[in-house]
């Protein structure tokens, strides 16, 4: 049941190289260039092996009982669906770009209805969400975004859910691209050459930059050709997932100059990106999971029987065999439930 | 006390004044229907007629004209000191000549305005003016042996111009407008006052009444007696019909040796519950309380009442220093929570300027409830309070407070309270638990406590706490019920939430709580909470793998145990009983359990404990996959060479079997060399 859902989110999944380590060996030019150690470790299969070995330290006697293969079966299932970052600690949530795709994936599914019901909240209520699935998420990530959203807005105000979730899926997602961004962004903004940044026609990048300087004291924010041009530099170097370039130059080749938030927001709104990234919907489609809508419907009839019901057995010790039951149906209940949920987001493994 | 002298006078009376002017005069009165009676009017008529030649000498002088009086002098020799007036319709005073001798002179029921006519009377000893209608005394100066007056029923409003009267005995002025007692200082031989009926609604200025026995003050408006201790010879005070409403406005009785005879009937005082004994504890001199006399048993049942009274008073004294040494406890414990909040200082400044202003009230307060029974203990109580509460120790971190059903506790030493010994009543009887001034991290530690020693706890209430996540709600699940939370916005940011209530309707669904912040729940609010949060729940319960479920609730379980161990030692029965309870709660929403909430401190020690684990677990997989990529190479070059070794080895073998009769020699030398 759990692999049928699984497909429907990411079809490529199985592609995860979970088998790599035994099975067939993929023969690119790409994975020639690498030792064997190398390539399992830029490819965070290790960083899977290791959880799972942990994992399973964790829960030994527990998960002797029903089976170590059983357990490594069931682990890299959760891995491939997604779910096996909930209420992980934020070191694991935030270590592979699979994890933080899922997070935000997890984060959307959960808290949809919140969106859907049109409330806005603020920073700090946000944060609370996140840390209902993740206890020791940092403040500091959510602040982040929620600066792209409130720009120069105090960071107690009010916001939409799809604001936040479509900042935060930039923020989280690319956070350490976005620090070097702002880092090169500072540098430009001060009329350094970014130093971090070898532009190969860098004479005549610097002759360009000269008179422009004038101009960029006065006007807001950075020339966009010559960030972008850092930008692409960057992405070539870095070793954490970037947007894809060409999305980048798309969202740099509308506008003269730009501030770093301008960007960031730019980035935030860009679908392509945010297909890209695979993790979430289209944002006209955010509010839309016919499945959960269902299964929704069905868990607030029951909620209400249930209230009904406990209202009457109150004081029965019998309780346990009832929710048992419930448990066991909707268990049975989940294939049908997601089966036909058609999947338009691909995830692509982008390293 | 009304006085009334009837001497049996009979009397003639003559008028004074020219025949024309007395004619008119007469017309004018015989208009005013009150006035003449026929009786008076023919005796006038006789009178003027018979004696008229005596009075001219005075008609001329240039008074208006007053009735003359005369009697007969068999009259006058039988009854040669009185004169009686008794109602005669009398709206002046007649002149009375030839009767110096004169000590008695009665005018009751006249309506005589003004005392007049009198002042050659200087024998007069009694002088009665009862019921008329003077409004003023005088015309009394020069009645230096007067010793009896009474003005009784007549419209004075003001004591006055009886300097003079320095032998007044008794002096009734009842039934008047007096509002105040004054210029009576110098009668220093009066016995005998009487003020009923007045509008006085305070007595003092009794200073210098020496002799006075007796004092009459019913039916005024009376709230307060001073001065009566300075009353030598009182023996009799009626006060019946005023407005004392509590014995300290009286106090000065209790000063009075002499005092023997007393009344308070009327009184809102005497509707107290503690009347009686109160009065005669404080009076001990008393033979009379409200015209009965009392008696030894009434005496030692009201110093027995006394006795429980003051008991009760040291009750009470107690009662207001715990309450001012809570007061202080709780100031303490706020300011050092502020401490710990690293608040900032003008708030710290605020409770101080609250420390400061409210001293001056409470004592007040304090002293306002006791002084209410026992006055003269006051200076001694509110001593005694004072050095109390200088020796309060203000280093108190925190308080324990069980009000009925209400348990309090204030600063996180509080908590170590849930491991007394409570009652069992006590425990049982408790339903609302309130926390103040208390992380809730340190909070969640003691709920499994709370739980055993509280069973019956079904409010909750949280006052600076420090909530600031919904997932901190999650802890509350653990208990065995929930009725009603009360999260006070103060010091809980988590209530400024839009959508705290409902995650606490969602996460303790299993409670069908009541009430949230006093607001009643509905079943709207219900499928609210259902809608927001019913994803999170089924995500949370079917989506988890079986190993993180697991391991989730094996976290919950395994907290337990820890509290257990600590707490209870090893009493297996309690561990079992304690487990089951645990499984209970995990079936009791199980699509929920997986929502728990641990402490930061239990979830950074967690996080400790999973770097080491993970550090191994690196380590480990690192040699795993050397290994392995190391045994991959191995296998890889063998791979290699092998089909070159093999096509080797059979060279070698064809090779050695080439020349068959020299291989058939040496095999067969090899079996011979064997043997």
């Amino acid at each position: 049941m759990a692999t049928e859902r699984a497909g429907t989110w990411l079809p490529e999944a199985g592609k995860l190289e979970l088998g790599s380590c035994c099975g067939p060996r993929m023969l690119s030019p790409e994975r020639l260039a690498l030792t064997d150690y190398e390539y399992l470790a830029q490819r965070h299969v290790l960083t899977y092996m290791e959880d799972a070995v942990c994992q399973l330290l964790e829960n030994k006697e527990d998960i002797s009982q029903y089976g170590i293969a059983r357990f490594f079966t069931e682990y890299f299932n959760s891995v491939c669906q997604g779910t096996h970052v909930l209420f992980r600690e934020f070191s694991f949530i935030q270590a592979t770009p699979h994890n933080r795709a899922s997070f935000l994936r997890a984060f959307w599914r959960c808290f949809r209805t919140v969106g859907k019901n049109g409330d806005l909240l603020t920073m700090k209520e946000y944060h609370c969400l996140l840390q209902l699935l993740c206890p020791d998420f940092p403040l500091e990530l959510t602040q982040k975004a929620a600066r792209i959203v409130l720009m120069d807005d105090a960071m107690d105000c009010l916001m939409s859910f799809s604001d936040f979730l479509f900042a935060f899926q930039i923020q989280f997602y690319y956070s350490e691209f976005l620090e070097s961004v702002a880092a090169i962004y500072q540098d430009l903004l001060s009329g350094r050459n970014p130093n971090t940044v070898i532009v190969p026609t860098s004479s005549s990048g610097q002759h360009r930059q000269r008179p422009a300087l004038g101009e960029a004291s006065m006007l807001e924010g950075v020339e966009a050709s010559l960030f972008y041009q850092c930008l692409e530099n960057l992405c070539d170097r870095h070793k954490y997932s970037c947007p894809p370039p060409a999305l980048v130059k798309e969202v740099l080749s509308n506008v003269q100059r730009l501030t770093f938030y301008g960007f960031l927001v730019a980035l935030s709104k860009h679908h392509g990106i945010n297909q890209a990234l695979g993790a979430l919907p289209d944002k006209g489609d955010l509010m839309h999971d016919p499945a959960m809508d269902e299964e929704l419907e069905r868990l607030v009839v029951r909620s209400r029987l249930h209230r009904t019901s406990r209202q009457h057995r109150a004081q029965e010790p019998g309780t346990f065999g009832f929710h048992r039951r419930d448990k066991l149906e909707a268990l049975e209940r989940v294939p049908s439930a997601s089966a036909p949920t058609p999947s338009p987001y691909r995830w692509e493994p982008r390293e | 006390m009304d006085w009334q002298v009837n001497c049996g006078l009979h009397l003639v009376i003559q008028t004074s004044s020219l025949p024309e002017k007395n004619k008119v005069e007469f017309k004018l009165h015989k208009e005013t229907p009150s006035f003449p009676g026929r009786l008076l009017q023919h005796d006038l008529e006789r009178n003027y007629s018979s004696r008229q030649g005596d009075h001219i000498n005075l008609v001329s002088s240039s008074m208006p004209s007053f009735p003359i009086l005369q009697r007969s002098s068999e009259e006058k020799i039988l009854y040669s000191d009185r004169l009686t007036l008794e109602r005669q319709k009398l709206t002046v005073c007649p002149i009375i000549d030839g009767e110096e001798h004169l000590r008695l002179l009665n005018f009751q029921h006249n309506f005589i305005t003004r005392i007049q006519n009198i002042s050659n009377l200087q024998r007069l000893i009694f002088l009665d003016l009862y019921d008329n209608q003077i409004e003023e005394i005088s015309g009394l100066s020069t009645l230096r042996s007067l010793r009896v007056l009474l003005l009784g029923k007549n419209r004075i409003k003001k004591i006055s111009n009886l300097e003079n009267l320095k032998s007044l005995d008794v002096l009734d002025l009842h039934g008047n407008q007096i509002s105040k007692i004054e210029n009576v200082s110098h009668l220093c031989d009066l016995r005998v006052l009487n003020l009923a009926r007045n509008l006085l609604s305070h007595v003092d200025n009794l200073n210098g009444l020496d002799s006075l026995t007796e004092l009459n003050l019913r039916h005024n408006q009376i709230t307060f007696v001073r001065d009566v201790d300075n009353l030598p010879c009182l023996q009799r005070l009626f006060l019946s019909f005023n407005n004392i409403s509590t014995f300290e406005s009286v106090c000065c009785l209790a000063d009075s040796t002499s005092l023997s005879d007393i009344t308070f009937d009327g009184n809102p005082i005497a509707q107290e519950s503690w009347y009686k004994h109160t009065i005669l504890q404080n009076m001990m001199q008393l033979r009379q309380l409200d015209m009965k006399r009392i008696t030894e048993e009434e005496r030692r049942m009201a110093s027995v009442i006394a006795k429980k009274e003051e008991e009760k008073k040291r009750e009470s004294q107690k009662q207001s220093l715990l309450k001012e040494k809570k007061r202080l406890t709780i100031n303490n414990v706020a300011r050092k929570w502020d401490l710990q909040q690293h608040r900032v200082t003008s708030i710290a400044a605020n409770q101080d300027r609250k420390d400061s202003d409210s001293p001056s009230q409470d004592p007040g307060q304090v002293d306002g409830s006791t002084i209410s029974a026992f006055p003269e203990e006051t200076g001694s109580l509110d001593s005694a309070l004072g050095n109390a509460l200088q020796g309060l120790s203000v280093t108190d971190t925190h308080l324990v407070e069980v009000d009925g059903d209400t348990l309090s506790l204030y600063g996180s030493g509080a908590l170590e309270s849930l491991d007394r010994n409570w009652s069992v009543q006590t425990a049982g009887m408790v339903t609302t638990v309130s926390f103040t001034f208390i992380e809730f991290d340190e909070i969640v530690q003691v709920l499994p406590k709370l739980k055993i020693k509280f069973p019956n706890s079904l409010h909750l209430k949280f006052k600076e706490t420090n909530l600031v996540m919904l997932q901190q709600f999650n802890a509350l699940a653990q208990l065995r019920r929930i009725d009603q939370l009360t999260i006070d916005p103060q010091g809980n940011p988590v209530v400024s939430f839009t959508l705290w209530k409902y995650y606490v309707l969602f996460r303790l669904s299993h409670f069908s709580m009541q009430k949230i912040n006093g607001t009643e729940v509905t079943q709207n609010d219900m499928i609210m909470a259902e809608r927001l949060f019913g994803i999170l729940a089924h995500v949370a319960s079917s989506e988890l793998p079986q190993y993180r479920l697991i391991s989730i609730l094996g976290d919950a379980r395994k907290k337990q145990f820890r509290y257990l161990l600590e707490t209870k030692g090893k009493k297996p029965g309690i561990v079992s009983e304690e487990n089951n309870d645990s499984k209970r709660l995990v079936g009791e929403n199980t699509n929920r359990a997986t929502l728990n909430y641990t402490t930061r401190d239990f979830y950074n020690e967690k996080l400790e404990e999973i770097k080491e684990k993970k550090k191994f677990c690196k380590m480990y997989i690192e040699d795993l996959v050397k290994e392995a990529t190391e045994i991959n190479m191995k296998n890889e070059a063998l791979q290699k060479l092998w089909p070159q070794m093999f096509i080797e080895l059979v060279r070698d073998a064809v090779i050695e079997i080439r020349n068959k009769s020299s291989y058939m020699k040496l095999c067969l030398q090899q079996i011979t060399d064997q043997k």
